[in-house]
């Protein structure tokens, strides 16, 4: 095994997977193109291929090398370490949770729309990053919301989703008609 | 070239919503360079939707600006937090955190105030001399497979940054390439890997994708400094250093300008090579080699100055042959394509006053940099005692909005995320994010520009390699291939 650790196979793994799917997919779109002899497929399978060469070469250097640094790579010291955090269960658990909310408050946009989705986002975001005390919370939720509404409804009036579930739709709607009335004023 | 250049003053300064830009530019790239966690580019992608309001002129001036003053912002976390604001910054980190340490941080980034505005001011004059004529050349010298040999040098050496090993730069140049070819091909418009989804035949934007891979994963980073309990705010003092102390490094800072100049002007990397080649060359011509790492301005001011004269040569192979130098210029790209233009030598005869506005605000951004960046330092000294947690959701929100306002589409957002979920991993396992963004921007451009230039030659190689800059660049793409395989190959030992 050398110095390869499960995490290096799984990392090899998970490169070859992409690489076979991607290259069983390509067979999807192989078409001809008549004014291209190389076609659509070329390109990509070739990137493949060096794919594949480059992470078999990156498991070899795993195997001689474990996971140390090499000479010569310019920025690379700005790269961190990982192995504490997988170390810490609750730490992992907390990122976990930190990598999967905003992914959850993406998915939500569609039926329950920004306008009322987001006080509760930001709100989250503040106690997966450590903050508790809920009068901090309440007040920086506020003032990111009333910053965010005004800067990009009341002043830029950008189109952002509004949500297609009652009430959630009507929330937004309401929200729209404010910001309407206001425009009306000036 | 003093005409045009006080031609452009006059656009830039002649009207009051350009300056508003142009201090928002300067004001921001500094601002957000300087808040650990987040960077110019964080910045730069937010903003990148909203440029398609603003005349083509103030969008690229915009981020012409916040490329100096963030390169220049970024500089300030590398030195007080050792988190480097981009990769230029981080040869900045390798002393002037251990000044940080001894007590010294404000000498360290007053030295990058004042070697940042010197390297910036010197690039842009180049620049000015030196893009038109080449921008002349390159229409009568430069085709599709000259373009294409660019992208492979480009790339070849890209694969050498940030990484932790050859193996992982490459990999992540070659992930950013494959994600490029999700959409149409560029010769015969057929959908590839869309995987049924009607969204994804338009390809993967670059917005989304670079707000993912740059601030959300950037959120995630810091959010695990948070978890783990390493994320520590320091303690800071400001002392600028004296006028005798910086004259005693002009010798570096000259050496820095040559070198980062010439860097700069690789697509790709450039600024990231000048800086780390600065540094080198620091420690090369030093007698005292020993104190380097240890706190040393000599350090500070190679890297700083380097990186900053890089900025105005990265123009050079944007404006004059529409390749970007990397990520922030590869976003310049796309405000370009937003407002129908093409970054190349057409732009010099199509709009000339866009091109002069943006060498201006260059030159006085540069030079801004020396007189707010003194004020505004201190300001953001203040800012950062804002807990991340609240700066957090604010920056998220930002770049929830940004990615959804360019097609109006909640799988820009998704994307986004997922591109944000997939650079913390990535980070975390030694790949390089620049790497993936350049593979990303530059691979429609290499494919495109491939088929155009077998189809110009009838598929001859030998008419390809006949073409003397074309062999010249393939060559110097495959030597450092070569040289990465002979490191690839090599034992291992700490990186740079």
């Amino acid at each position: 095994m050398g110095r390869l650790k499960r995490g290096h196979l799984i990392e090899a793994a998970i490169f070859v997977g992409i690489v076979a799917i991607f290259y069983a997919y390509s067979f999807e779109f192989n078409q001809t193109i008549e004014i291209y002899i190389f076609g659509a497929t070329a390109w990509p399978r070739v990137v493949l291929l060096l794919l594949l060469l480059a992470a078999l070469g990156n498991l070899y250097h795993q195997y001689r090398h474990g996971s140390e640094s090499q000479g010569g790579i310019l920025g690379a010291a700005a790269q961190q370490d990982g192995e504490s955090l997988m170390a810490d269960k609750t730490a992992l658990l907390r990122m976990v949770f930190v990598l999967l909310t905003p992914f959850v408050f993406a998915f939500l946009l569609r039926p329950v729309g920004i306008y009322f989705s987001a006080p509760f986002f930001i709100a989250l975001v503040m106690i997966m990053f450590g903050e508790r005390r809920w009068k901090a919370i309440l007040i920086m939720t506020a003032i990111i919301y009333v910053t965010f509404i005004g800067l990009f409804l009341v002043v830029l009036n950008a189109p952002l989703p509004q949500g297609n579930i009652s009430p959630f739709y009507d929330f937004s709607a309401w929200m729209l008609k404010m910001n309407t009335q206001l425009r009306g004023l000036w | 070239m003093l005409e045009n250049f006080l031609a452009g003053t006059y656009a830039l300064f002649g009207d009051p919503v350009t300056i508003g830009i142009f201090l928002f530019g300067v004001i921001g790239g500094m601002l957000f360079g300087a808040i650990p966690g987040v960077s110019m580019l964080t910045l730069a992608a937010i903003l990148l939707p909203f440029t398609a309001g603003l005349e083509p002129a103030q969008g690229v001036m915009l981020f012409a600006v916040l490329y100096c003053t963030g390169t220049y912002g970024g500089a300030i976390t590398a030195i007080l937090f050792n988190i480097p604001g981009s990769p230029e910054n981080a040869p900045t980190a390798f002393d002037g955190y251990p000044m940080t340490q001894n007590g010294q941080a404000g000498k360290a980034v007053g030295a990058a105030v004042l070697c940042s505005a010197i390297g910036g001011v010197a690039s842009a004059l180049v620049m000015m001399a030196a893009t038109e004529p080449l921008a002349n050349w390159a229409i009568r010298n430069i085709g599709p497979p000259e373009i294409f040999a660019l992208v492979f040098f480009g790339l070849a050496v890209a694969s050498s940054v940030g990484a932790r090993t050859i193996w992982k730069g490459w990999m992540s140049v070659l992930i950013g390439l494959l994600i490029a070819t999700i959409g149409q091909d560029p010769v015969g418009g057929i959908n590839r890997y869309n995987f049924g989804l009607i969204d994804l035949a338009a390809g993967i934007a670059f917005v989304p994708a670079i707000l993912g891979f740059f601030a959300v994963s950037e959120i995630f980073v810091q959010a695990e400094k948070k978890a783990t309990g390493k994320y520590n705010a320091p303690a800071v003092s400001m002392s600028f250093p004296s006028a005798l102390e910086l004259w005693m490094h002009k010798v570096a800072v000259l050496r820095s300008i040559l070198v980062g100049f010439f860097c700069g002007i690789l697509p790709g990397i450039g600024a990231t090579l000048a800086a780390f080649m600065g540094y080198g060359e620091a420690v090369r011509w030093s007698k005292n080699k020993e104190e380097f790492g240890k706190g040393k301005l000599e350090g500070v001011i190679s890297s700083e100055t380097a990186n900053n004269a890089a900025t105005g040569a990265a123009m050079i192979p944007l404006l004059a042959l529409g390749l970007p130098g990397g990520a922030l210029t590869a976003m310049m790209v796309a405000v370009f394509q937003m407002h129908d233009l093409q970054p190349g030598p057409l732009v010099f005869m199509l709009s000339p006053d866009l091109i002069w506005i943006v060498f201006a605000a260059m030159f006085y951004a540069n030079l801004s940099i020396l007189i707010i960046g003194v004020i505004e330092t201190k300001t953001i000294l203040n800012l950062l005692k804002i807990p991340f947690q609240f700066l957090a959701p604010l920056i998220l929100m930002l770049a929830t909005v940004g990615a959804y306002s360019g097609r109006g589409l909640v799988l820009d957002v998704m994307v986004m995320f997922i591109a944000g979920i997939i650079g913390y991993v990535l980070r975390r396992s030694g790949f390089s994010i620049p790497g993936i963004v350049l593979g990303l921007i530059l691979g429609k451009i290499g494919e495109q520009n491939f088929a155009q230039g077998m189809q110009m030659v009838h598929y001859d190689l030998w008419t390809y390699f006949s073409r003397p800059i074309c062999t010249l660049l393939i060559v110097a793409g495959f030597l450092t291939l070569g040289a990465s395989v002979y490191r690839a190959f090599a034992p291992a030992k700490p990186s740079v």
